[in-house]
């Protein structure tokens, strides 16, 4: 024999609510590495803070809309992303169109026309406060690509998903991103010549 | 099936540097630039330099959530009845 209404209404209630908690147990067990993120597509330290406690309230309240068996990470990086965009806190500015010469060697080829001869020795040449300043120099859209790729190693079609793109635009952001990057961490290391 | 490597070599292995050490590249492509890789050692060294440069930026850049931060964000969590 079945469950009388009210019976059911409750057993409903409960399976609910044991589904919630273990969402928001498993989206926390998360937190950590949505944060290295969060923190390096913002400028400081207390906007990442804010911006997680905005986008964690925000997944809690909507948790319905997970898909199971899905990217977790993916799904919490997505509002979190949208977030920091209906904000405002970027400072929205034309796509960097210019040209750029460098290649992708071009960084080892400067640490080597600079007279370095173990160019690959990368943390000998390079700082942490050099890495840090060459990406936020990076400007945001193709900052937003290789923080989700290189450091949240997102694959590109999570990025393209993340951020509402297509994967095209990924791949090509990213690449130019890098290259950006490459040349001001070049500058910052070799000098201002390059 | 080539992909440019019979044009310049160092050039078409530039140019798929990024989805090759993404591991985005096809199987064919990728296998490619493996054999051009074993026998050229001016792009191997960048390459090598490449694998190093983003482990590099990726640990410089990378900053802890506080505990602080953390407490918060526990506290989020709807309260049970």
């Amino acid at each position: 024999m079945g469950d009388s209404a009210p019976e059911a209404d409750a057993r409903k209630l409960a399976e609910e609510a044991r589904d919630r908690v273990r969402f928001e147990e498993e989206a926390l067990e998360l937190a950590d590495q949505v944060y290295r993120v969060a923190r390096r597509l913002v400028s400081s330290r207390e906007e990442a803070e804010d911006l997680m406690q905005e986008a964690y309230a925000r997944a809690f309240r909507s948790w319905q809309s997970f898909q199971p068996g899905t990217n977790l990470r993916a799904w919490l990086l997505r509002i979190l992303t949208n977030l920091n965009i209906d904000r405002g806190r970027r400072v929205q500015r034309s796509p960097d169109v210019q040209p750029l010469e460098e290649g992708d060697y071009f960084l080892y080829n400067k640490l080597e026309a600079a007279g370095d001869s173990d160019a690959e020795k990368v943390d000998q040449r390079l700082s942490q406060d050099d890495a840090v300043a060459a990406l936020s120099a990076v400007p945001h859209d193709f900052r937003d690509v290789i923080v989700l790729v290189d450091i949240g190693d997102f694959s590109y079609a999570d990025a393209a998903q993340i951020l509402e793109i297509p994967i095209g635009t990924v791949m090509s952001r990213l690449h130019r991103g890098r290259r950006i990057l490459k040349r001001e961490l070049a500058e910052r290391t070799v000098g201002s010549s390059v | 099936m080539a992909f440019g490597f019979e044009i310049d070599p160092c050039e078409k292995c530039e140019e798929i540097l990024q989805p090759y050490l993404d591991r985005e590249l096809g199987e064919d492509e990728r296998a490619e630039a493996e054999r051009h890789l074993d026998r050229c050692g001016y792009c191997r060294k960048r390459y090598r330099f490449e694998v190093e440069l983003r482990r590099f930026v990726r640990q410089a850049v990378v900053e802890e959530m506080s505990p602080d931060l953390k407490q918060k964000l526990s506290a989020l969590r709807t309260p049970l009845l």
